[in-house]
């Protein structure tokens, strides 16, 4: 009975991790794919946010569509998900961070998650709140996987001799 | 019988540490070639921009009407110094230009004012044909043929809509006809993208400067937080003009 009921709970996971892990590949391949066409309009969205000096802005605006890509892929093939995760995790803080701090500083910018962003003009207001609820949602789905790396149909799982 | 299990469960064992012994291999391996990977894909981003950037700016010709180390076109010669960074197909620059343009004239006209137009780019992607750049460079070569006020009125007027291909060279050259600028010098220019690289450097500069919105306006250097003629009035009067 015990051992019935832990491998249905595993298995559970595993369903779970699954989503979890095509949800987040499907978050970065989303969001780098809306920057990459234009990695000028990247910087700018980066240097919109105050916290760098523009040259170092422009470096992080243009790797930044690149390696979400990355991720996205990574995650999609179920490539070292745990340490995907992990690294998923540590970007979306920094993005959290970074709103917050542009919210503390009262600055009106779109947040450049999925779009080029930038400043805004005139009688648009920023979503600070709803960026922040999303980016939580998506460190959520990377904590799950952090958690319980397992996943169906992952490189990892043929490498490991599971499946 | 006792000794067949013992060896049962010593093979179970074994099998368990080779188990264990390729996921950690595995895990060492996948994470390192990841950690490789990401570094080298950030790189390439950094190469890609890099490479963008240079092909963008190559072979640039600065107007030599341009003041503010080349990256905008003065009117006016008034006291009081006005900044405006405008993209030619942005909407709110033109519901800036179509409320606060008779204001401006005002005060360029009183000299008041001088006012530092810097025509940058940073919607490219929101025309088929980067209008943005090529309207820009346009306002450039008007600038040379002493026509940058009035072009500029004139591109505001026509502005196309966000999403749309923009106007054409052809219609950019007629639109330059229609205030003066007859010569062949404006048309060529258009046609051969002379200030393309310009408007692009100019965009650079506004970057580099905090700016990353249009329309910014700036009295005496400091940025208006909600362009409007009103607000211009203001803080030109408090500028002490």
């Amino acid at each position: 009975m015990e051992i019935g009921q832990s491998a249905r709970t595993t298995s559970g996971w595993l369903w779970i991790s699954t989503a979890a892990r095509l949800g987040l590949a499907a978050v970065w391949l989303v969001a780098g794919g809306l920057k990459v066409g234009d990695l000028a309009a990247s910087g700018r969205a980066v240097n919109a946010y105050d916290l760098f000096p523009y040259e170092v802005a422009k470096v992080i605006g243009a790797a930044q569509p690149f390696l979400e890509i990355a991720l996205g892929l990574l995650l999609l093939a179920g490539l070292a998900v745990r340490l995907s995760a992990g690294i998923s995790a540590g970007l979306l803080v920094i993005f959290i961070a970074g709103i917050i701090s542009a919210w503390a500083r009262g600055l009106q910018i779109d947040c450049g998650c999925f779009s080029t962003g930038g400043e805004l003009g005139a009688g648009q207001t920023p979503q600070y709140t709803w960026d922040l609820v999303r980016d939580a949602g998506f460190l959520l789905l990377a904590g799950i996987l952090l958690w319980r790396p397992r996943t169906r149909y992952s490189i990892d799982g043929v490498l490991m001799g599971e499946q | 019988m006792s000794g067949n299990r013992d060896k049962a469960k010593a093979k179970r064992v074994v099998q368990e540490q080779l188990a264990r012994e390729r996921r950690r291999r595995v895990t060492l391996w996948t994470s390192l070639g990841v950690v490789v990977l990401l570094v080298v894909v950030g790189l390439i981003g950094w190469g890609v921009a890099a490479s963008q950037e240079s092909d963008k700016t190559a072979g640039l010709t600065t107007p030599s009407v341009a003041v503010d180390e080349g990256t905008a076109f003065a009117v006016g010669t008034g006291p009081v110094k006005i900044d405006i960074y405008e993209d030619f197909i942005c909407p709110a620059c033109g519901q800036f230009e179509a409320g606060a343009a008779s204001t401006i004239d005002q005060l360029v006209a009183t000299d008041k004012v001088t006012v530092q137009y810097h025509p940058i780019a940073i919607l490219d992607r929101a025309s088929s044909t980067e209008y943005s750049t090529r309207a820009a460079a346009a306002s450039a070569a008007a600038a040379q043929g002493g026509k940058f006020a009035e072009y500029h009125k004139v591109l505001f007027a026509n502005q196309p809509a966000e999403g749309s291909a923009g106007l054409d060279d052809a219609k950019l050259i007629e639109l330059g006809k229609s205030v003066g600028l007859t010569d062949a010098a404006f048309a060529d220019a258009i046609d051969k993208g002379t200030y393309k690289a310009w408007a692009t450097k100019v965009t650079d500069t506004a970057g580099a400067r905090g700016v990353n919105s249009t329309p910014t306006v700036m009295v005496g250097g400091k940025a208006l937080e909600s362009p409007t003629a009103q607000a211009l009035i203001a803080a030109v009067g408090a500028a002490g003009a």
